[in-house]
């Protein structure tokens, strides 16, 4: 079996650490008798693979030494727990704030919904005439009261006619 | 070594004696060599004492399930080689940190002072120079390459066995390797000329 010398550059590895089928071994062997280019390719790798070999074993540190020891101990308590919890909890977390935060903004809502159809349903001048006496002591609360004020259209109609039966007496 | 009996290691009444021991000897014999490949790997300690940890942390829990006189070698090789594949997947920029690399901090770079060891013999310089370089030489290297040349030429596993830890082909093993070897080559090509020389002489 012949081979060239390109080919023969690809398996020089193989060759090296004895991972070629026989027929390919010993048709590199043939090539690097011929090609100082390819012998000293072969030289250059092996002193590589002999240097990578000798590297000493590194030292383990005492730590790697403490918990590979006490795996047990390691692996139990703070540490493990202290981040997997958190990991577990956090959608649930995330949930409950997404309620409260929903509930913050929807009760009010409702419940001033809840009461402009009320007042829809009195008459917008009687309704604001109902809130004005509770208006007076207890401006801030009657959160309804201040949306009919602020948000509806007939106010002005019912200003209006308010104002007049106040002027009156 | 500490025996495993300690009252803060183990809780006793989970595994017996003898399977204690059994762990125990399993530590004996490879937790160097599995550090060693994770520190090959990683590059820098915290990482390789991570990797390492969590793999005996994986031997203990199957400890049960782990056969007498099964060969514990190429089980270990592969978890700590799939931590570290993990590990590369959750951190896909860790880099590996050199030594002699500049430092960023946040006064700009600052280049690490080492202690001089005058009272070393010289040849116990140059191989630690000579191991920092081939430490720095496999960081360069891409980690599908470096995982494969650590297996062959750290290790010395064979292709078969490497192919089997990492899930790729045969020739997928044996083209990795060359390339590897060939930029770790031409990377320690002024050592090796110093060292040849020194043969030389």
């Amino acid at each position: 079996m012949k081979m060239n010398h390109h080919r023969v550059g690809q398996l020089l590895s193989a060759y090296l650490d004895g991972e070629l089928l026989p027929r390919e071994g010993a048709a590199v062997q043939e090539h690097l008798l011929e090609c100082r280019r390819c012998r000293e390719e072969y030289e250059r790798l092996r002193t590589t693979k002999g240097l990578l070999g000798e590297l000493p074993l590194a030292e383990p540190p005492a730590e790697f030494w403490r918990v590979v020891r006490a795996p047990e101990a390691a692996a139990a308590p703070p540490r493990r727990i202290s981040w997997r919890v958190p990991l577990l909890l956090r959608p649930a977390w995330a949930v409950a704030a997404v309620i409260v935060i929903l509930a913050l903004a929807l009760i009010p809502l409702v419940k001033g919904t809840v009461d402009r159809l009320h007042a829809a349903e009195i008459g917008v001048d009687l309704y604001v005439r109902e809130h004005a006496l509770q208006m007076s002591t207890e401006p801030l609360p009657d959160r309804a009261y201040l949306g009919v004020v602020t948000g509806d259209a007939d106010l002005v109609l019912v200003g209006g006619s308010t104002h007049r039966d106040e002027g009156a007496p | 070594m500490v025996p495993m009996a300690r009252p803060d290691a183990v809780r006793a009444d989970r595994y017996t004696r003898e399977e204690l021991a059994r762990y125990d000897a399993i530590i004996q014999r490879y937790a160097r060599h599995v550090y060693n490949i994770a520190y090959r790997m990683a590059g820098n300690e915290a990482d390789a004492r991570d990797l390492s940890q969590e793999a005996f942390l994986r031997v203990f829990r199957a400890l049960r399930r782990v056969e007498p006189d099964a060969p514990l070698e190429s089980w270990l090789h592969r978890i700590v080689s799939n931590l570290y594949i993990d590990l590369l997947r959750k951190r896909p920029r860790a880099r590996v940190e050199s030594l002699d690399a500049p430092m960023e901090t946040p006064r700009g770079e600052m280049v690490r002072e080492f202690p001089d060891i005058e009272s070393s013999p010289e040849a116990i310089i140059e191989r630690e120079q000579l191991d920092g370089a081939i430490q720095r030489a496999l960081g360069t290297l891409s980690a599908d390459l470096r995982l494969v040349v650590v297996l062959s030429d750290i290790e010395g596993l064979a292709y078969e066995e490497i192919a089997t830890i990492l899930h790729v082909p045969l020739g997928t093993v044996k083209s990795r390797l060359h390339r590897a070897r060939q930029m770790l080559q031409q990377r320690l090509r002024p050592y090796m000329e110093a060292r040849r020389r020194g043969w030389d002489g």
